[in-house]
């Protein structure tokens, strides 16, 4: 392997990391707040790329159609999750853990049909928007504008979030309710709409993920499996409930992925697990997480 | 209270013997294709038994079930196509390597609680599925193990449907007898306030183990049973909906309840062939009657007969003193 | 620093307890007793051997054990459960798979509950249980480790005044009558001064006073603890 071709791939891996990032640190963020670990959170993740594919194909006669279904895919989701939190989340808060697990598992298979029946079985794609659909030449290496695109956006996001986390008042709300909920609520914070709130932004993530993920790859059924795994082990090795540690893990994962897949193609996958393994048992709250209260 | 007891025992053994009764006839009245329906049925009984040890009983929410279970079927298949040791040690040997993967697994899962301990199931379950998948020259990856060899008198769909009677009925009065014991009961505890029991000199961890090797064996068990019932394995055995499929039925039949497991597998199988026969769309469904069931009826089918019957007996009562 | 500097000394048979304002470090001491806190530096020696650093359930079977403050019991087991899995415990009877635990310690069980005054009340839910029930089934459950020493984190937290005579009574009683050696932390000052033959007083992790009940009554620091904290 010579050295453009590690660049490359360093490349890849950073451009499948950051995208996973976007989700990861949705599920994050839902967890820290709410403490519900939302399996169907790449559901809803799937469901962003099934949106921004059919309002994308809607809008083929309108130019740009690609950056209007980056928009309103998102926008979409957030309100889909919004339903779900008010309607069904809402019940199983404070319940056991399995009863948060089966609800949140339902929800998978409700969503990946659901997804079936207005979609079909078979894959679709979406076309790689201008002005992002021709390649960076640069010192003999080849590499698709896309990608770049997407490894700066990820950054881009993570900076977001966190100056929103910490320095708007918003942010001090979240955390506030993330830290001690019932001091919160007594202080007069609107806990339940808080919980809505974080809980429609962690979608909005998803579904920006999503929406991201479609130009690059098929969007079909099943999509959502592969991702609520890899979202697992991010947020395991960057600390549930960290911003940071999901920006993190996210790096370290993408990158172990695109070299383990040199090294040991059939056995890539198992270098997450035994990431996550090793992390749990070292360090159960994360890289970035704080040990529990 | 003495009589009222040996009553309501007496009414339990009565009602076993007519279930046990009821499956040994059942091959007499009903074609071969529901008697393997109805032998799936028992062995999804034995996972799901054996995966409430551990998380109805003692509060442990395993997210990989499944890799035990895969353990035991691969066992008990990769003997059977590359040595010659006969069928009955080969069935043995699948709880055995399940316990003790079990043993190693459990050793690192009881260090952590909650969602911590369930992703490291997760963790260790999917590293069995890559090992199941990664390894073709040993496992034949996802091509699976196929026609797999099984002994001349079981190979008839009834004769392991009887073979496989009796190792559930084994199975469920060695559950029975575990879930009742002390230590059943000292897990229950576990599962209501860890701290508590801790403070009453168990060491935790230890029972944590123990319930989780326990399970694996069982676990073992029902993979090693359907192998030689199915006579093929695949590494989806190991996969997250194998074990996401044994708590979605727990949680059906009533996690709280010895027989809510075995209720749930007889249910699940019946739902599952039924709505699959005339519609794809069976995970929706499947959504569906779990969200029902979280929300209207959290103790699961056994969980809400049950309570009915109490509720029933309890006004029964209240008129009795009314009318006195 | 929640608790630092402290010597204290419990002689056997003696029914002692501990006040001090809130966030003194009362609980601290109890969980650093126990074992479930390790502490950074010292010694804690029960019948003249060693146990610091052993685990909690280590230290339980050395026969120390103790109630919570906050009421902490097995919610949705029976009251006779919730008992029998202490007693069961100490008689290392918890390992067993094969006996059947329905009946099993059924008497010394039935006569802990009966010590508690729950012996009517045996087969209900324990989560159930009224508030007063509930914190005495919290020293039941403590009682079937047969503990020489007894830790009570405020027995009488939350009871009504009569509820908490009873309560103090029981208590009286069942260290008369099993022999045991008791500490407690109280708030209710009257509990205090009606039934300790020695008070420890703590404040910001020391315990500043140490006596009989008309020593530490006299005592200047303390009443300036207690008046600063009334005022």
């Amino acid at each position: 392997m010579n050295l453009q071709g590690l660049v490359i791939q360093l490349l890849s891996g950073m451009s499948v990391g950051m995208v996973i990032f976007l989700i990861a640190v949705g599920l994050s963020l839902i967890f820290g707040t709410l403490q519900v670990l939302n399996l169907a959170h790449a559901s809803i993740y799937m469901l962003g790329a099934y949106l921004c594919f059919w309002i994308s194909s809607m809008l083929s006669q309108v130019s740009g159609s690609f950056w209007w279904s980056l928009l309103m895919a998102p926008l979409l989701v957030a309100m889909f999750g919004g339903f779900l939190e008010v309607l069904l989340l809402r019940r199983i808060y404070g319940r056991e853990m399995l009863d948060q697990f089966l609800l949140t598992f339902a929800l998978i298979l409700i969503i990946g049909d659901l997804c079936k029946l207005a979609w079909g079985v078979e894959y679709h794609t979406v076309d790689t928007p201008w002005p992002l659909d021709k390649a960076i030449i640069f010192g003999g290496l080849v590499f698709p504008r896309y990608n770049v695109f997407l490894i700066l956006s990820g950054p881009l996001i993570y900076v977001g979030l966190w100056s929103l986390i910490r320095y708007t008042r918003l942010g001090s709300v979240v955390r506030a309710v993330t830290y001690n909920r019932e001091m919160a609520n007594a202080l007069g914070v609107n806990v339940p709409l808080v919980y809505t709130g974080v809980f429609m932004l962690g979608c909005w993530l998803a579904g920006l993920g999503g929406a991201l993920v479609a130009p690059m790859s098929a969007v079909m059924p099943g999509m959502d499996m592969v991702v609520l795994i890899d979202c697992f082990i991010i947020v395991v090795i960057g600390g549930l409930g960290s911003i940071s540690g999901a920006f993190l893990g996210s790096m370290i994962f993408g990158l172990v992925t695109a070299f383990g897949i040199l090294v040991a193609p059939r056995l890539a996958i198992a270098f997450g697990f035994i990431l996550m393994i090793v992390v749990l048992i070292i360090r159960p709250w994360g890289l970035m997480g704080k040990p529990e209260r | 209270m003495k009589s009222f007891f040996k009553q309501r025992n007496n009414g339990k053994a009565v009602g076993l013997l007519a279930a046990f009764a009821f499956f040994a006839v059942l091959p007499l009245f009903i074609g071969e294709g529901y008697i393997s329906l109805v032998n799936e049925m028992l062995i999804l009984a034995v996972a799901a038994s054996g995966l409430n040890l551990m998380m109805g009983y003692a509060g442990m929410v395993s997210f990989g079930p499944s890799g035990l279970y895969a353990v035991g079927a691969y066992t008990t298949a990769l003997i059977l196509i590359y040595t010659e040791i006969p069928f009955g040690l080969a069935l043995i040997a699948g709880p055995v390597m399940a316990g003790i993967i079990s043993v190693v697994v459990g050793w690192f899962c009881v260090r952590l609680t909650h969602v911590y301990f369930s992703l490291l199931t997760l963790a260790f379950s999917q590293i069995i599925h890559t090992i199941i998948f990664g390894w073709y020259g040993f496992t034949h990856g996802d091509d699976g193990i196929v026609d797999i060899p099984v002994p001349e008198f079981l190979s008839s769909i009834t004769n392991y449907y009887y073979f496989s009677l009796i190792i559930v009925c084994i199975c469920l009065a060695l559950l029975w007898m575990i879930v009742n014991s002390p230590f059943g009961k000292t897990l229950q505890a576990l599962r209501e306030n860890p701290e508590r029991t801790e403070f009453v000199g168990i060491h935790i961890r230890r029972y944590q183990l123990a319930a989780f090797v326990l399970s694996g064996v069982f676990l073992g068990v029902a993979g090693s049973l359907y192998c030689g019932f199915n006579k093929n394995v695949f590494p989806d055995f190991a996969d997250v909906m194998k074990s996401t499929e044994m708590l979605v039925v727990c949680l059906l039949g009533g996690i709280y309840y010895f027989l809510g497991p075995a209720v749930g597998s007889i249910v699940y199988i019946f739902l599952d062939k039924t709505i699959s026969s005339f519609t794809e769309y069976w995970p929706l469904a499947l959504g569906l009657v779990i969200i029902v069931l979280l929300i209207f009826m959290r103790g699961g089918i056994v969980g809400f007969f049950s309570e009915s019957v109490a509720a029933m007996k309890e006004r029964g009562r209240a008129k009795q003193h009314v009318s006195h | 620093m929640a608790v630092n500097d402290v010597s204290l000394n419990i002689e056997e048979g003696e029914l002692s307890s501990i006040i001090g304002p809130n966030g003194a470090g009362k609980t601290t001491l109890f969980n650093l007793l126990t074992g479930h806190l390790l502490p950074d530096k010292g010694r804690i020696l029960f019948k003249e051997k060693e146990i610091t650093g052993l685990s909690t359930h280590e230290i339980c079977r050395k026969g120390i054990g103790r109630s919570f403050q906050r009421t902490n019991i097995f919610p949705r087991l029976s009251v006779f459960d919730n008992v029998q899995v202490a007693v069961m415990s100490w008689r290392k009877k918890s390992r067993n798979i094969f006996l059947r635990a329905q009946r099993l310690l059924r008497e010394e069980t039935d006569e802990i509950l009966e010590s508690v005054g729950l012996g009517d009340k045996t087969e209900k839910t324990a989560g159930l249980l009224a508030h007063g029930d509930q914190r005495r089934l919290e020293i039941g459950i403590a009682l079937g480790s047969h503990p020489e020493l007894l830790l009570l984190d405020e027995p009488t937290a939350g009871m009504s005044p009569e509820e908490s005579e009873r309560t103090v009574d029981l208590i009286q009683g069942l260290a008369r009558e099993k022999g045991l050696t008791l500490l407690f932390i109280e708030h209710d000052m009257n509990v205090v001064f009606r039934i300790s033959e020695k008070i420890r007083v703590m404040h910001m992790g020391e315990i500043i006073a140490e006596g009989k009940p008309e020593e530490v009554r006299a005592n200047e620091e303390v009443q300036r603890i207690y008046l600063a904290e009334e005022a």
